[in-house]
Order: C-alpha cells, then sequence, then structure tokens
C-alpha cells in the first residue's frame, strides 16, 4: 500500500518520535509504515485517520 | 539513532524481557555447572539424581516462558511481528538442522546431536532471525 504520512507528518512540522508518541507506537513502527515497508493493522489504521482527521482512504491507497 | 537497551524510549516489554532472560540465564549456567559438579556424566538415573539434572531444565523452561511473554506483552504490532518473524526462522532453522542431522545420524556414522541442543540451536536461529529482519526491512528487533 502506499500513503500520505510522510506529507502529513512534514505538514505539522512533526518528527517521527512526534507521532510516534501520538499514536503510541514505536518510531520504528512510523518508520516502517511511512517507507511502505509495513502495512498497519486496522485498528492502527483507525487510529492515524483519527489523528490527523481524515478518511483512511485519504491517507492510505493501493499501490 | 540506535537506541541503548535501557533507554526510556525502549518499550518497557524488552526491558522486561531482557530482565527476565538475565535471571534465567544466570539460573542457567550455575545449575549447569552445579549439576556437572554434582553428577558424572550419565550418572544412573536415581531420584537424587534426576531431581539435580532437571534443574536446568527448570531455567530453560523460565526462558521459553519470557519469550512467550515478550510476545504477549509487547503492545507495538510492528515490534511484536519483528519478534514473530525471529521465532519463525528459528524453528525453521531449528527443523532444518534437527531432520538434515537425523537423517545423516541414520544413514550414515556422524555422531549423534544430544537433543540438549535443540534450544541452543533455536536462539541461534533468534539471532540469524535478527540479521533476516535487518537485512529485509532495516530492523532487527530485540537483539
Amino acid at each position: 500500500m502506499k500513503n500520505r504520512l510522510k506529507v502529513l507528518r512534514a505538514e505539522r512540522d512533526w518528527s517521527q518520535q512526534d507521532l510516534a508518541e501520538r499514536l503510541g507506537v514505536s518510531r520504528q513502527s512510523v518508520n516502517a509504515i511511512e517507507t511502505g515497508k509495513y502495512d498497519p493493522s486496522l485498528p492502527l489504521a483507525f487510529r492515524i485517520a483519527d489523528l490527523f482527521a481524515l478518511p483512511i482512504e485519504a491517507i492510505f491507497s493501493r499501490d | 539513532m540506535a537506541i541503548k537497551p535501557f533507554s526510556p524510549r525502549r518499550n518497557p516489554a524488552y526491558r522486561r524481557y531482557a530482565l527476565r532472560m538475565l535471571g534465567s540465564a544466570g539460573a542457567y549456567i550455575a545449575a549447569i555447572f552445579g549439576a556437572s559438579r554434582v553428577l558424572h556424566k550419565h550418572a544412573p538415573a536415581s531420584p537424587e539424581a534426576v531431581l539435580i539434572a532437571l534443574v536446568p531444565g527448570l531455567a530453560v523452561l523460565a526462558m521459553i516462558w519470557a519469550i512467550g511473554r515478550l510476545l504477549s506483552e509487547l503492545d507495538d504490532e510492528y515490534l511484536r511481528m519483528l519478534e514473530v518473524r525471529k521465532a519463525i526462522f528459528a524453528t525453521g532453522m531449528t527443523l532444518a538442522v534437527a531432520s538434515v542431522w537425523g537423517l545423516l545420524e541414520i544413514f550414515t556414522d556422524v555422531p549423534s546431536l544430544p537433543v540438549f541442543w535443540i534450544f541452543p540451536i533455536w536462539s541461534m536461529g533468534l539471532g540469524a532471525g535478527a540479521v533476516w529482519n535487518r537485512l529485509t526491512l532495516g530492523d532487527a528487533g530485540c537483539a
């Protein structure tokens, strides 16, 4: 899956650690999701969507 | 940036795992040395000898329990996946070594591999799995 996490994070001037703390996950998780090495579970994807106040499909899309 | 083993950013499940492993590995080494001082190799299986020989086994059980607890206590799904991948890698490696060596034992006169080595081989497999994680995902998991 592709995602816009890095862009959304940069728009808010958050570091990976900042985003990780807001989501309650490790910085490695944020990095792995951003670089497309790991697709988050549905619950975590919803948490990410809630944090950015966007629908999931506005953040994640098919390859 | 490398995360130090006991830095506050490290997941608390890793810290608990490290402490449990350190304790049970210490107990294991002490029990092995203790048993080898008290018992000669292949002593008759008297109740006392069996009891002494089983003490290191309890420490191994504690290590297996610590690994299980790590998998259930890790609340970060990505870090948990890294640990599960390591365990799968270790299991595959152990099955491969044991099965292939077992066939060699059946058909040739290679020395027999004591089953005692299964857990150490599996533990080495965890290390190899961490290398596999690092190469394929960029993160090793808890080493």
